[in-house]
């Protein structure tokens, strides 16, 4: 069985940490869900670089997971 | 209404907001955070394991520590 993977890259807006240990336990978080491959959080440019699967991910639903944390996050503007 | 209190892992404001955005989501719940002993104090009808949950989801340690 081959399967087909398609990766995408998606830069979220994040809003509402203010350490070190908020990045860690965004990326902990967020890094083990279903189909993301990586991810980077920026604390100076309140942002998450999220390198995820497709067909496991959307940017709505890494938003929203990023929001049941309790941090408030946009998608972005234009698609990268 | 049950005080339930719960050693959570803060180590700063923007982890208390979380905290404190993640509960006012839940709803039905009243609740005080005291940062610097890291103690979130919770009245709620609610079960244990709910509010357990709920304070997981900010990716940080939390610990039960009784009924107040």
């Amino acid at each position: 069985m081959t399967q087909k993977i398609s990766l995408c890259s998606v830069s979220l807006g994040v809003e509402g940490m203010t350490c070190g240990s908020c990045v860690q336990s965004i990326e902990q978080r967020i890094g083990s869900l279903n189909g993301v491959i990586h991810i980077k959080v920026s604390l100076e440019q309140k942002h998450a670089t999220v390198v995820y699967d497709t067909t496991f991910q959307s940017p709505e639903s890494l938003s929203e997971a990023i929001e049941d944390m309790g941090f408030e996050s946009t998608l972005p503007v234009c698609a990268t | 209404m049950t005080k339930h209190e719960f050693e959570v892992n803060m180590t700063c404001e923007g982890c208390s907001g979380a905290v404190s955005r993640v509960l006012n989501k839940l709803g039905g719940v009243q609740f005080e955070i005291d940062l610097p002993r890291k103690l979130v104090v919770i009245d709620s009808d609610k079960d244990v394991e709910v509010l357990l949950e709920t304070l997981k989801k900010c990716g940080k340690e939390v610990k039960y520590i009784g009924t107040k």
